[in-house]
């Protein structure tokens, strides 16, 4: 089922979320929930996240009504999230610990000699496109098994980001971040991605 | 003078184009010169195409059939309150 929301069929969901139109729920719950879990994954553990994300959409019912689309539909509703996630977390007075001190990956720094220069260099380039790529079925699953080995924070920011197309600035507000300290999220997580791409390729093993 | 390992720090920033005019000239005179981070770059830009091209719409069926329900329920709930008042 193809659920993808253009702008221009977001304005007509919007009404029918209004009208309290069952299957425009259930549309908007496949389309939205993914990223709305990648929101509050970033704060809280995973069955509190989906029990956040769960007790939002409920919210939504009556919230819609007020929605006048100063931001579009994903942002409003990341915010909802991001908003109960924070807020959940002052309640328990816990904080989400994350460590922005390093830039690169242990792993990518250790290729470097002391001079600054590569000493194991990129071997091979990854000629083929994204699209082609991920018609392998097998480099998609390792993609999905490394995505899920990411540290939370690193995930969502990389999720929001390159998968549901936010922009920056969304990104650090929503999940609270400073631009300096998303820049270090998106770089690290990315950096990972590659090197699981370069093993792929080199050894066809993930 | 940008080592290779310096710009392999702020890669990603200069794929995303948040470098200023004097980081993002030196980053382009290094690639002319070193076709290692040439290559660096053109696969880190590559991984992250894939991050774009890869599904982002992968949730639990299930997690989403208790949403479903849940908001099912809130909208009779709603319905009613609305036929009350009338």
């Amino acid at each position: 089922m193809d659920t993808a929301v253009h702008p221009e069929s977001e304005a007509s969901l919007i009404e029918e979320l209004k009208r309290g139109d069952s299957t425009a729920y259930q549309k908007a719950v496949r389309e939205y929930s993914p990223g709305m879990l990648a929101v509050a994954r970033f704060y809280l553990d995973h069955s509190s996240a989906e029990e956040i994300v769960q007790d939002c959409w409920v919210t939504v019912i009556d919230a819609v009504q007020k929605f006048e689309g100063r931001s579009g539909l994903k942002t409003w509703l990341h915010r909802i999230v991001a908003n109960r996630c924070k807020n959940r977390l002052r309640t328990a007075n816990r904080e989400v610990a994350t460590d922005f001190s390093e830039t690169l990956e242990p792993e990518l720094a250790n290729r470097f000699n002391s001079t600054g220069r590569w000493d194991l260099p990129p071997k091979l380039q990854f000629h083929e496109s994204a699209d082609t790529l991920m018609e392998n079925g097998e480099l998609s699953d390792c993609l999905d098994k490394h995505l899920s080995a990411l540290p939370e924070t690193q995930r969502s920011a990389l999720m929001l980001y390159e998968a549901h197309q936010h922009k920056s600035d969304d990104v650090c507000n929503i999940l609270d971040v400073s631009a300096s300290n998303l820049r270090v999220l998106l770089h690290r997580a990315r950096q990972k991605i590659f090197l699981m791409v370069e093993t792929f390729q080199e050894t066809g093993e993930c | 003078m940008l080592m290779c390992r310096d710009l392999a720090e702020i890669a990603s920033d200069y794929i995303d184009g948040e470098l200023n005019g004097r980081q993002n000239l030196s980053v382009k005179m290094h690639l002319m010169m070193c076709k290692d981070c040439r290559t660096f770059i053109g696969n880190l830009r590559a991984s992250s195409n894939l991050l774009s091209a890869h599904s982002s719409g992968k949730a639990d069926e299930e997690f989403l059939r208790r949403i479903d329900e849940r908001v099912a329920e809130a909208l009779n709930a709603r319905k009613i309150r609305g036929s009350d008042s009338e």
